[in-house]
């Protein structure tokens, strides 16, 4: 490999500079409008933000901010904790809902688009101004409101419903704690299956791009479908499982009701202070990279990309 | 028995805003009224309603056309090509996905006032087309491409965009058609926040919104307004999605 490169450094020049040309235009709007109000917010978090007519003033207040967050706010240690604990339960669920959702979304059948569309029907329910309206549609309201008293007074009927799954599981001699996530999961069914729209058309995409040759291939050889799945499916769509983790954890983390993005956004434009706003940001945003990087890390072990 | 029991609940109408799932899917009374009375509201606009219409179309289009261009070329070659700095520039990626603009939101505005693009398009287009998930779903599907193939293409003397263009980017077509439908679904929806403030450049979701604030005596007029929005992304959903149909990344390879 060195003495190749010394020949052919011309030719990785090359390379590099159609590398550069092509990631350029991208890189230029990530800087300008990434980066750049994100080192703007670094700086933010170390002082006191105060609007004035003509722009802003800022003053520098060092660690206060952060002192503030973890010392002062009766709130923040405990939202944070539970927001990652939220997180660290529902991402497997739906990475691997989604998962089971594509493969059967993928099978040939009558009427598959419109059955895709019903699973993506969440992502374009809950953005833009179609949200806007559910939450101000009064009818829509009254019928929650009365569908959660419901809830909480005929609560007898899906404590049953979890205790009979609970008992068959329990003469499994399972773990406890691996029951009570399994429960706790029907019982989450709804965010769930909102929450994995996308996830599943990322997989779809993955599936679609696996050449039906190398099914031949097996089919030919003898395999049986449990070992397509795993010998062949599984290791062409691990690069999605990867994308399909991080932007889970990251939509997770970043979805407007999330609590601690509530308390960010609440900071920043109710309580106008604007520099606790991006320290809180920034602590949250140091844990999500903790763990994303160690989710990322233990992932990329197992993904297989083709050679 | 039926009849007598649709007759009691007939009777009791507090009982149809919860529960009874009958009184949710069986549409009593059909009427198109809220359609008429949507139009009789968009002809009172300030400026013609097909302002906003063109506003939002012409955004979503270029918005969603230039990212996908734009960042399948920086996927391509992140997959595909060594050249110093291409890890860093992953992580990069991979790390500003996380941050919400909300989060951002002061020093965002900032950027656009100091580059004179507020009360523009470019406002709202030109940071969609670094919207850094799209790189990364494409970066993913990329890295699935045989180098062999991108190879045969070269040795037959093709330039290194039209490797990209017809050979890259057929093959990792289901990808960008679910790419479209992603960033389509962001741009159909912007309000323009608060980059745009004159009436003539607003878009279809803020002027919609305008109807909304009439509150509860426009009830049906917001149906009426939250069905056509949806219909429009969920119709290129169903045509992108009937459009997909299985490509083959590894065939046309003999080993």
């Amino acid at each position: 490999m060195n003495i190749k490169s010394k020949h052919r450094l011309t030719l990785e020049g090359k390379k590099a500079i159609t590398g550069y040309m092509f990631i350029a235009p991208f890189l230029v709007g990530l800087f300008v409008f990434f980066i750049y109000p994100l080192i703007q917010s670094i700086i933010f978090s170390f002082h006191d933000l105060e609007v004035t007519a003509t722009g802003y003033k800022l003053t520098y207040a060092g660690l206060n901010n952060f002192r503030r967050a973890f010392f002062v706010d009766p709130d923040f240690r405990r939202i944070l904790v539970e927001s990652i604990t939220q997180m660290i339960t529902d991402v497997p669920l739906i990475v691997m809902f989604s998962f089971f959702a594509a493969t059967l979304l993928n099978q040939e059948f009558k009427g598959r688009a419109f059955a895709r569309a019903v699973f993506f029907l969440p992502v374009i329910l809950t953005s833009g101004v179609i949200v806007a309206i559910e939450n101000s549609d009064m009818l829509l309201n009254m019928a929650r409101s009365s569908f959660e008293e419901e809830a909480t007074t005929g609560a007898a009927a899906s404590v049953v419903q979890a205790l009979e799954l609970r008992r068959l599981l329990m003469q499994t001699r399972l773990d406890p704690r691996f029951i009570g996530y399994i429960t706790g999961a029907i019982d989450n069914i709804y965010q769930v299956v909102t929450a994995s729209g996308v996830q599943i058309l990322v997989f779809l995409a993955g599936l679609q791009t696996i050449s039906p040759s190398l099914y031949e291939a097996a089919i030919v050889e003898g395999a049986t479908g449990w070992e397509k799945f795993w010998k062949i499916t599984f290791p062409m769509i691990s690069p999605l499982i990867l994308v399909n983790v991080v932007y889970s954890i990251i939509d997770s983390f970043t979805r407007p009701t999330n609590q601690v993005m509530q308390m960010i956004m609440d900071a920043a434009f109710r309580q106008s202070s604007y520099g606790y706003s991006s320290a809180i940001a920034w602590v949250y945003f140091i844990a999500i990279m903790l763990i994303l990087g160690i989710a990322v890390g233990i992932i990329s072990r197992w993904v297989f990309y083709q050679e | 028995m039926a009849k007598t029991k649709a007759k009691a609940r007939r009777r009791k109408p507090n009982r149809s805003l919860g529960g009874d799932i009958t009184n949710i899917v069986i549409v009593r009374n059909p009427s198109l009224e809220n359609f008429q009375d949507l139009f009789i509201l968009m002809q009172q606009s300030w400026v013609p309603f097909s302002r906003y219409i063109l506003n939002t179309v012409f955004i979503t289009a270029v918005g969603t056309v230039g990212h996908v261009i734009v960042a399948s070329m920086a996927a391509y070659v992140l997959a595909k090509h060594k050249f110093p700095g291409r890890v860093l520039f992953f992580n990069i990626v991979v790390l500003s996905l996380m941050f919400s603009y909300h989060v951002t939101a002061i020093p965002s505005y900032l950027t656009m006032s100091f580059l004179g693009w507020i009360d523009t398009y470019y406002a709202i287009i030109v940071p969609q087309l670094a919207y850094s998930l799209g790189l990364f779903l494409m970066k993913q599907f990329m890295e699935q491409i045989p180098d062999s193939l991108l190879e045969a293409a070269r040795i037959d003397g093709a330039s290194e965009f039209r490797v990209f263009w017809q050979i890259a980017m057929p093959t990792v077509k289901p990808a960008w058609l679910t790419l479209v439908i992603f960033v389509f679904q962001n741009l159909w929806n912007t309000t323009g926040g608060t980059y745009i403030y004159r009436e003539e450049l607003k878009t279809l979701p803020y002027a919609l919104q305008q109807i909304l604030a009439g509150g509860i005596a426009r009830a049906g007029v917001a149906a009426a307004v939250a069905l056509l929005m949806m219909s429009v992304p969920i119709t290129l959903f169903i045509i992108t999605q009937s459009n997909i149909i299985q490509t083959m990344t590894t065939s046309g390879i003999k080993e």
